[in-house]
């Protein structure tokens, strides 16, 4: 019953905080803040190493491994491209031909 | 002994969470952002090491295998994708993720079916339906996005219906499970993963073009909440947080799209049958009546553009659709350069997700200090002369505030009725996705210039900057002591052994590209040396002056990069510059404190002389003074590009 009240005030005080903490980012960002945070929802790929932290039957290893490429592919393409458009993101020129 | 071992666990997770908040936390910054990003990177990455530390690993190959194919696709991906994919590929992404959630819920409860207890056993069916209804979801809305499926809403015969019995379905199924009814649990978890794929393929589909960002930002919450899910099956506190930090994200998103259009989120999931119908039918009366606006009215809105001090440019799905954006930046550049004040006015629900054409427009390089969000521009527009509407409809339409019960009624706009003169390059006069008429396409002080948004630009950029009185002036400038110039400077190229060729995006104004070839041919047919230098940043995209003068047949050969070439131009006979300033602008080199102080230059003024054959003599974007035109050395050619190398080419021949 602890453990559920513990999960249940982890969830609500992580939400609370995001909530407060995300509202107040410009919206020239939010294309890029969507791509990070669904970076970030790919830390299910912690629950997988958990998973394979114990003996576990084939069907649960080809599973297991499946959940374990699509995550990384959500991680590390999400952290790629979002870093990639906010390169784009630039104050000024720093030159350039004039006519 | 262990309770102070619990404790330091505790802490640790705790730290990682406080760098993943310190990452988003530098979002408020868009020059931070870059590093917020890796700083998130690095809390998940610490979060992986504390799990594998904690745990350990029976499967280190496993895990190793899946690790290089995931995430060397996802890199890949990531680095061959170009931005107008960018809407697509992160609903795959998220349906990406949603397969995770439900493959690992689906493990997580068939290894542990005897022993978990109820709570997990709930919250793991909940990852499994929430993680799958995500998976097809966002496949839908990624085939919608990159136009794989239609846009338009697909609406089958009783849709809520059929919604609500596949969404009963689900949920008897998971108190089926969890009291334990049925002795196979496996075949009840993957009836529970079929039904909740097509739940959310039967919500997806009927979710139409323009409420993509809706649907994108709301998946993007429930994979958030299926993560957090996955973390209460295994009691892992670090998922749950992260879970619950996405599903707030992506709940802010979605809040702040629906305001943005005015709608609830239950009139964007199930669009009411009895409304979009009936607009249908009003749009069809009214595109007869419209016919009668003024058309394509290009000099007058080429006229209205000149004068206008104040311009606001309004960009929309289509700009995105016709891939204007460059075109946009190009148009915007040449009208900050003569001095007008120029900004853009964003829309929150313009184009298919969230912050859209800020993606779009950071791609074509613009300062993002000029764009502007709709409650910080609006009042601006009665001050306005010219608001440019590229390709948006619905956030211009003042029936929104002027009309009781039309679907945008009360929903925000754009106030671009309010400035002085409009101009709309729209590909048609028909209403926007609300079904609902446009007034503003009526105003006496609108011009519509209707057809591809890309090319009515592009028509406005050519003729934009040559009739300009600033233009006039310099010609008859140049005309009355042209010939001076032009015949010492034909004398310098005919007696120069070793060319150096400078193009900048002067040329690609004045698509001078092929006079300036036909010119280093006809040299080099006499004998001479004649070599191309392109500075890293010439032009308006990495790259412009090599695909320009590629188009125009150079061969590549005779491309030079910066650091390659510099050394030669002190051996140099004669640099032509055709439309570059900053770039061979020694002040980079010679005066500190400058905007450009620093920048690595193309060495022009090391060669015996310099031909400068640029639209006027006045600084270029930097606004340094180019300490080059004063040089001995140099000869102004002053004008047009193009026609300055066709001159050169007559004296030449002659």
């Amino acid at each position: 019953m602890t453990n559920l009240l513990l999960m249940i005030g982890i969830f609500l005080f992580s939400f609370v905080v995001g909530y407060f903490l995300i509202s107040r980012i410009p919206t020239l960002l939010h294309t890029p803040l969507m791509s990070m945070t669904n970076a970030i929802s790919a830390v299910t790929i912690l629950g997988v190493l958990i998973l394979f932290s114990v003996a576990s039957t084939r069907t649960e290893q080809i599973i297991g491994s499946i959940a374990f490429v699509m995550a990384a592919f959500n991680l590390v393409g999400g952290f790629a491209i979002t870093d990639r458009m906010l390169r784009l993101f630039k104050k000024k020129e720093t030159g350039g031909g004039a006519p | 002994m262990t309770e102070s071992y619990a404790a330091l666990n505790l802490v640790l997770d705790f730290c990682v969470i406080a760098i993943l908040i310190l990452g988003i936390w530098l979002f408020h910054w868009p020059h931070r952002a870059k590093f917020g990003n890796l700083t998130a990177a690095f809390a998940l990455a610490c979060a992986a090491g504390l799990v594998l530390y904690r745990n350990g690993t029976m499967y280190s190959n496993i895990i190793l295998l899946s690790l290089v194919v995931g995430s060397g696709a996802g890199f890949w991906v990531a680095k061959r994708i170009t931005m107008i994919q960018i809407p697509a590929m992160v609903a795959f992404q998220h349906g990406a993720g949603g397969v995770a959630a439900f493959l690992l819920s689906f493990a997580e409860l068939i290894r542990g079916s005897q022993h978990l207890g109820m709570v997990n056993e709930i919250s793991g069916l909940l990852g499994l339906a929430i993680g799958s209804l995500t998976f097809s979801g966002s496949m839908i809305a990624g085939g919608k996005l990159s136009n794989r499926l239609g846009q338009t809403p697909r609406i089958l015969p009783r849709h809520t219906w059929l919604l609500m019995i596949n969404l009963i379905g689900i949920i008897m199924l998971i108190i089926v499970s969890v009291v334990g009814l049925l002795e196979s649990r496996i075949f009840l978890y993957i009836l529970i993963i079929f039904m909740s794929v097509l739940f959310g393929v039967i919500f997806s589909i009927r979710i139409g073009g323009a409420d993509m960002p809706v649907l994108i930002s709301f998946l993007n919450a429930t994979a958030g909440v299926a993560a957090a899910f996955c973390g209460m099956i295994i009691e892992n506190k670090l998922l749950i947080s992260c879970g619950a930090t996405v599903a707030a994200s992506g709940s802010i998103l979605t809040h702040v799209m629906c305001k943005a259009m005015n709608r609830s989120l239950y009139r964007v999931f199930v669009p009411g049958q009895d409304i979009s119908p009936k607009n249908k039918i009003s749009s069809q009366d009214t595109t007869d009546t419209q016919i009668i606006a003024p058309k394509n009215n290009f000099q007058t809105a080429l006229e209205y553009a000149r004068e206008a001090k104040k311009v606001i440019i309004i960009p929309g799905y289509g700009m995105a659709v016709a891939q204007a954006q460059f075109a946009v930046i190009q148009l915007s550049n040449i009208m900050l350069d003569m001095g007008k004040d120029v900004k853009f006015a964003i829309h929150p629900v313009a184009g298919r997700m969230p912050g859209h054409m800020n993606v779009l427009l950071a791609e074509a390089g613009i300062d993002y200090d000029l764009l502007k969000e709709m409650d910080e521009i609006n009042p601006d527009f009665s001050k306005t002369d010219l608001s440019l509407v590229i390709g948006a409809c619905d956030v211009v339409n003042p029936a929104a505030i002027e009309v009781d019960g039309s679907p945008i009624s009360g929903m925000p706009i754009l106030h671009a009725h309010k400035s002085r003169h409009v101009v709309c390059c729209n590909l048609d006069d028909k209403p926007g996705y609300s079904g609902v008429k446009n007034p503003l396409y009526e105003n006496e002080n609108t011009i519509l210039l209707l057809g591809n948004a890309k090319e009515t630009i592009e028509r406005l950029v050519e003729t934009f900057p040559q009739v300009t009185p600033d233009m006039e002036e310099y010609s008859s400038l140049n005309q009355t002591d042209q010939k001076n110039p032009l015949e010492l400077a034909t004398a310098t190229l005919l007696s120069a052994q070793k060319i150096i060729i400078v193009p900048g995006y002067g040329m690609a104004l004045a698509q001078a590209q092929f006079k300036v070839v036909q010119l280093a041919s006809m040299l080099e047919s006499l004998g001479t040396d004649v070599k191309f230098a392109i500075h890293p940043v010439a032009g308006r995209m990495p790259g412009h002056m090599n695909v320009l003068l590629a188009e125009a047949d150079v061969d590549y050969d005779k491309l030079y990069e910066m650091d390659e070439i510099n050394p030669e131009f002190s051996q140099t006979d004669v640099v032509i510059v055709f439309g570059a300033c900053d770039v061979v602008n020694p002040s980079a080199m010679d005066t500190p404190g400058t905007p450009i102080s620093g920048m690595p230059i193309l060495m022009a003024h090391d060669a015996k002389r310099i031909l400068v054959c640029n639209f006027d003599a006045n600084p270029g974007y930097s606004g340094v003074e180019n300490t080059l035109y004063k040089d001995q050395k140099t000869i102004m050619l002053i004008g047009d590009a193009a026609s300055t190398a066709n001159n050169l080419i007559e004296a030449i021949k002659s």
